[in-house]
């Protein structure tokens, strides 16, 4: 055993890190898509995305293995419900308390509440061990510059490509898109042109809501389902918007990269468990250096 | 009769958590959800001084409490100076880190496996060792918060801290200089929250990661919100519901982990209806600007 | 008392100029208007000079300090209070709170005197006798300790006023100090105005109400488009029918 195959196996694993961290960090990109659409046109943390991403997870196994469900119409219904359940937040939840002057910080403290009384009737429901959404998974894949990827991840990385692209389509090229970015960018502005900021975020949430149940869903399929999942991966979602810059698109896929690149490569110094630790700790730093992220404008405090 | 002063301790407690919180909820209008960290903070500093190297109980409350605050100038400083929804990320991921160090850094707090064997605390030659002295006790700390508080509340400083609540805009074209204001704040809370660990650490006798979870934030949120923000007795209301209310599930039968799940199912729900129908909770002065 | 002096600020707001090259000179004992239609860069240059906001280019000095990049709190604190177009003020409390809160150097906001509380009683008694006096000055003092928010426009008007002066301000900038308020209250708040210009207080504000600037301003500053394009007395400036077509335009 020389250097020659240290250092092969090295760099197997380093290859392995990257793919594994990319897949990862794809997901977080689609989170972080919907949250920053979502806070850019809302304007406050909609906790309760993690209720979205972890509600579409386990909608996927219900009907699937519990009502069988053939498993390409279980993940479509999943992520149309769960698009439905977003805006059924919007409606029924913020809309009322927009309607009522609630501030950024009661909107948070009632997704908080909703994000917990989902999570716990997730628990109560499927318990608390964790579930696979396909039982006897094909384990093959295919081997790419010394990595392993599973037929799985290559779905999950196409996927996720496709419905960044899509989405970015959709924000710059459609009127819909247009009007959407119009909000983010000046609401008071755009109610003056008369467009119907209620129906603008109706559409923002579902929208975004679809991208993190679509997140959701490639997440179990990559790992396991638990009731905390969304919880877990809204964090990283966050942190990769922030990184990448919270009203951009392209930044938030290169959040998502960066953040799945750092949470994995960070394995390889330091034992596993820091792997969210570090994140955080990156998610510090950008706060203090570079608060705007890579890609976005530069943070306004406060509008006098 | 020893159950019953169970809850008691247990109230005392999470009052000293609630009217910590309230701090910076009620008079800043800033939400936290690192709480439960520096609570576990101070629990776990404090066990480690006493387990490791036999440090009495007041040194591991100053040193709990001083290390709280310190860690909370980290998250603070960076954050406010951008926007209070920065700070709420910041906590969160504050809180993830120290339960991370809590649960994780198993070489230096032994990770789930806890630390156990906590000396009880003896102060100036009183040997808190039965129950009622623990009530005791954690009634002291519970008063002393609630003076520290209401003294900052009672005060220009805290008088400033309402203004930022109010209208931030407006404190600063006054010469206030509201970042050093919320950072104090802060640090104040976040002492305040690690001294209930403190005497946690000291009254269970073991610690682990699971009591100081995100989960146990939003409790201590619940608290607050449901007492009612910016109010005396708020914070004491909440957490006396609060703490009472397992006990009363408890007394349904219904299967244990079940139990925990409706309870937290409980928070949520208050969480949302209390926003949507009465902001200021029970007895609360302030009513998020509704 | 003091002097602001601004150099070719500068500010662009997504390629769009808010401010373009704008110089001005606020004196004491002088009352200065800054006249211009919507979307001039009045209270972009108010926001900039009261920190509120950063130049792209240019610089400010109050006296001899300069000011260009401090924090908003600390030029206060170096003298120079302002008022909001969309009046703020803390409404849940009472009048003479909100002034108090105005006082400057409060030992009692420090976290140490807060605790302790020695001398808290005295420096707060002599808080509430300052701010009866402004309040008086300004004369609100019946209405002292009806809450902020339940006094009429007007009323609240002159609240943002005490409490610029009870942060003892050499320099008081107002935007809008007398529009939405009757022709009374107007006449009570330019009076005021005068009395301060008498105490050797430097005074500017923004305004719409091309009366008032007539009545009681020293010298006007005409803005459009990001720029001063006129600068004089009120009967230069205000009789010139070119510059009154461009600011009804």
């Amino acid at each position: 055993m020389g250097t020659q195959w240290g250092g092969e196996i090295r760099g197997h694993m380093l290859s392995q890190l990257i793919a594994n961290g990319l897949i990862a960090g794809g997901t977080y990109a689609l989170i972080a898509l919907g949250f920053s659409l979502i806070y850019g046109v809302c304007r406050f943390f909609h906790f309760a995305h993690a209720a979205v991403i972890v509600c579409a997870g386990y909608l996927v196994f219900a009907l699937s293995s519990r009502l069988g469900v053939p498993l390409s119409l279980a993940v479509v219904l999943s992520i149309v419900l769960s698009s439905a359940m977003g805006a059924l937040l919007e409606r029924a939840i913020y809309r009322p308390l927009r309607a009522k002057h609630a501030s950024s910080l009661m909107l948070l403290v009632a997704s908080l509440g909703i994000y917990v009384v989902v999570q716990n009737v997730i628990s109560v429901v499927f318990g608390d061990d964790p579930h696979a959404l396909l039982s006897g998974l094909p384990t093959q894949g295919i081997s790419m510059f010394g990595a392993r990827i599973t037929f799985i991840q290559v779905i999950i990385l196409i996927v996720t490509l496709l419905l960044y692209s899509a989405t970015g389509f959709f924000i710059a090229h459609t009127s819909a898109g247009r009007t959407i970015r119009a909000v983010a960018s000046d609401s008071e502005l755009a109610r003056i042109v008369g467009i119907d900021a209620n129906r603008v975020m109706l559409l923002v949430f579902a929208l975004g809501s679809g991208l993190a149940a679509a997140a959701g869903i490639l997440i179990s399929f990559n790992v396991e389902l638990t009731p905390t999942m969304g919880f877990d991966a809204l964090l990283m979602g966050v942190v990769a918007a922030i990184v990448g810059g919270i009203a951009s698109v392209p930044g938030a896929l290169l959040g998502g990269f960066l953040v799945g690149l750092s949470q994995h490569l960070g394995v390889w110094k330091l034992p596993s468990q820091w792997q969210d630790a570090i994140v955080f700790v990156i998610l510090v730093l950008f706060l203090v250096l570079r608060p705007q992220g890579i890609l976005g404008t530069p943070v306004r405090s406060a509008a006098v | 009769m020893e159950y019953f002063l169970h809850i008691l301790v247990l109230i005392g407690i999470y009052t000293v958590l609630a009217v910590s919180l309230d701090l910076l909820v009620g008079q800043t209008g800033l939400l936290s959800i690192a709480h439960a960290g520096f609570y576990g903070l101070g629990a776990y500093t404090s066990a480690l001084l006493a387990v490791r190297l036999g440090a009495s109980f007041l040194i591991s409350l100053v040193a709990g409490m001083a290390v709280a605050a310190l860690v909370s100038l980290v998250v603070s400083f960076p954050s406010l100076r951008l926007h209070d929804d920065y700070f709420v990320i910041a906590t969160f991921g504050c809180q993830m880190i120290l339960f991370g160090i809590f649960n994780n850094w198993v070489s230096f707090t032994r990770g789930p496996l806890g630390i156990p064997a906590i000396p009880q605390p003896t102060i100036f030659g009183w040997n808190v060792r039965s129950r009622i002295s623990f009530v005791l006790l954690t009634a002291l700390l519970a008063v002393c918060s609630y003076l520290v508080v209401t003294l900052l509340a009672r005060s220009p400083f805290g008088r400033v801290l309402r203004a930022i609540r109010e209208d931030e805009v407006f404190a600063q074209s006054l010469g206030k200089n509201t970042l050093r204001f919320k950072v104090t704040a802060f640090a104040v809370s976040a002492a305040l929250a690690a001294s209930a660990g403190v005497v946690y650490a000291h009254y269970t006798t073991f610690i682990d990661p699971s009591s100081f979870t995100v989960t146990e934030s939003i409790l201590v949120i619940s608290m607050v919100i449901i007492g009612g923000p910016d109010s005396t007795w708020g914070p004491l209301i909440g957490a006396a519901v609060l703490v009472t209310l397992p006990e009363a599930l408890r007394l349904l039968g219904l299967p244990g982990s079940v139990a925990a799940n409706l309870r937290q199912v409980f928070y949520g729900v208050s969480l949302v209806v209390i926003m949507m129908v009465r902001p200021r909770g029970l007895v609360g002065r302030y009513g998020f600007g509704r | 008392m003091a002097t602001i002096r601004c150099f070719d600020l500068t500010k662009r707001f997504d390629g769009v100029s808010a401010l373009e090259g704008v110089s001005v000179e606020l004196l004491p004992s002088c009352i200065t208007a800054i006249i211009g239609p919507n979307g001039a860069g009045k209270t972009t240059l108010v926001n900039i000079l009261t920190g509120f906001a950063r130049p792209d280019e240019g610089h400010c000095f109050l006296g001899d300090c300069e000011i260009t990049h401090l924090s908003p709190h600390r030029i206060a604190q170096l003298g120079l209070a302002r008022t909001f177009q969309n009046l703020r003020l803390i409404q849940q409390v009472s009048a003479i709170d909100n002034v108090r809160l105005a006082r400057p150097q409060q030992r009692g906001e420090r976290l140490s005197s807060a605790l302790l509380r020695f001398g808290l009683a005295k420096e707060e008694l002599r808080n509430t006798e300052e701010a009866m006096r402004q309040l008086k000055f300004v004369g609100l003092a019946e209405k002292a300790r009806e809450l902020a928010g339940e006094l009429s426009y007007g009323e609240q008007k002159l609240l943002t006023l005490a409490c610029c002066l009870a942060t003892e301000a050499g320099v008081i900038v107002l935007d809008e100090p007398v529009a939405g308020v009757h022709p009374e209250m107007t006449l009570h708040i330019l009076s005021l105005l005068s009395r301060l210009r008498q105490e050797g207080k430097t005074v500017a504000f923004i305004e719409h109400d091309v009366a008032a600037v007539r009545r009681i301003s020293d010298l006007v500053i005409v803005m459009d488009h990001g720029k001063v394009i006129a600068l004089g007395t009120p009967q230069d400036v205000l009789e010139r029918s070119d510059i009154m077509e461009a600011y009804l335009a």
